[in-house]
């Protein structure tokens, strides 16, 4: 089938009633009876015929005729007719489903508390606290990442270990076995490397060749000011695993494979976990919540500045870094 | 005033053309059709959006920032969109009528 049976359908549909469905009939893609061809979709393949009749010869006449139908290879067509029946269904739930979320957000808007009293939750003394004394206690210009990790160091420091223990499961998963040979795997993963060796695509690799420098660089900025402007170690550290992926992308996975081997890989993530878990104890250990701590806070605005800021967005940032590169890894080629 | 009626002439135009994007994506059947209309309206549809906002903001560090967010899509989205449509050139059906099935018809 070309393309000039897509064009045909220009004029509406001259057996709809009205034309608003002959329109709506047109942007559905159906086509005005007289001039679609059908058949065309709907042809039973010749190959079908072949197999059925070469793998069960000795099968007598169907009892059943549906079934016959289906099994003489006219399941594409039957399979397609279900399909589009459930389609309706799909469109009148997503109708409904819309509608549904539409009232609750609705409802919800009117129930908020009105605006500007001064016994709503907003302003109430917690996130006063946070926002007044947020630059002096913890000497950080962005006020999240005060909050994230200063005031709530040991939440980030949960989500952190989420990452890592999310990524040892894949890699006790999907990591393939240096003693037990997985044939079908090998097989499968040499399949790949000669395609990708086959094909240059060299489009993608000017592309991350002008792309991933940046990428990467912008990823430590986001980090390293983490403390000053928005952003911080999981927004830099995605960027910069995303980066990672797209170089691995491009340039093939050997070349990445020699940099961040499964050594370095662990641990370089492990030291980023335990400096984060020292500094966060001796943090407890000198007072519990940094108020009258002994590191020095710095200028606020400045890059050395906020304490223990930095290093923890550093560490949070390696370990995101790491574990977005070692999904993609493990997912796509089973080793690091 | 002038400056703002030229920026709002531009706005509008890309959103017509990422409008016309997305209606013809509905509208194609075909996957490199519908990839087709998907890619280059969208890089129309940006440089016409962008060009809009930078003159309705005026000469500014601003303007500077909407020139590399620019850069950046012109960079991803055509490579983005040259791999898609290698992915499906080079796992094409021998069957083309399969390529062409949408559901809905």
């Amino acid at each position: 089938m070309s393309n000039s049976n897509f064009n045909q359908d220009k004029k509406p549909n001259a057996h709809s009633k009205t034309p608003w469905k002959a329109f709506a009939g047109w942007v559905n893609g159906e086509y005005p009876e007289d001039t679609f061809e059908k058949p065309e979709l709907y042809q039973v393949p010749e190959q079908a015929h072949g197999a059925h009749h070469q793998e069960e010869p000795e099968q007598p006449a169907p009892a059943v005729p549906e079934q016959d139908a289906i099994q003489a290879g006219q399941g594409h067509f039957l399979l397609k007719e279900k399909f589009t029946r459930f389609y309706k269904v799909y469109i009148v739930l997503s109708v409904i489903i819309g509608c549904c979320v539409v009232g609750v957000l609705a409802f919800a808007v009117c129930s908020l508390p009105p605006y500007g009293y001064a016994e709503n939750p907003v302003n109430n003394e917690v996130s006063e606290k946070y926002l007044e004394d947020g630059l002096a206690d913890t000497g950080a210009t962005n006020a999240v990442a005060g909050m994230i990790l200063d005031y709530r160091a040991f939440d980030t420091f949960g989500e952190s270990t989420v990452l890592f223990v999310a990524v040892a499961a894949v890699m006790m998963l999907m990591k393939r076995s240096m003693n037990k040979k997985d044939e079908e795997g090998e097989r499968l993963v040499a399949h790949e490397t000669a395609i990708d060796k086959k094909d240059q695509n060299l489009i993608l690799k000017y592309g991350a060749m002008i792309l991933v420098p940046f990428i990467i660089l912008f990823g430590v900025y986001v980090i390293l000011n983490g403390h000053i402007s928005p952003g911080g170690g999981f927004s830099g550290g995605a960027m910069i695993g995303g980066g990672l992926m797209l170089y691995a992308l491009a340039f093939g996975h050997e070349k990445i494979s020699k940099v961040i081997t499964y050594r370095a890989f662990t641990v370089t993530t492990g030291c980023a976990l335990l400096t984060y878990a020292g500094c966060k104890a001796y943090s407890f250990y000198t007072g519990a919540n940094h108020l009258g701590g002994d590191i020095p806070k710095g200028i606020a605005g400045a890059i050395i500045s906020g304490g223990f800021i930095l290093p923890l967005n550093i560490c949070v940032g390696i370990t995101v870094a790491f574990t977005m590169y070692g999904f993609y890894a493990l997912f796509s080629k089973g080793e690091l | 005033m002038i400056r703002f009626i030229i920026a709002a002439v531009f706005i509008v135009v890309g959103i017509f053309i990422f409008a016309a994007a997305a209606f013809g994506v509905f509208k194609f059947k075909y996957v490199l059709n519908r990839m087709h209309v998907a890619a280059k309206c969208d890089s129309l549809g940006a440089l016409l959006i962008l060009i809009g906002c930078m003159i309705l903001g005026g000469f500014s560090f601003m303007t500077l920032k909407l020139l590399l967010i620019l850069l950046i899509l012109w960079v991803t989205s055509p490579v983005a969109a040259h791999l898609i449509v290698k992915a499906e050139v080079k796992t094409q059906n021998e069957d083309e009528s399969d390529e062409y099935e949408v559901i809905g018809k």
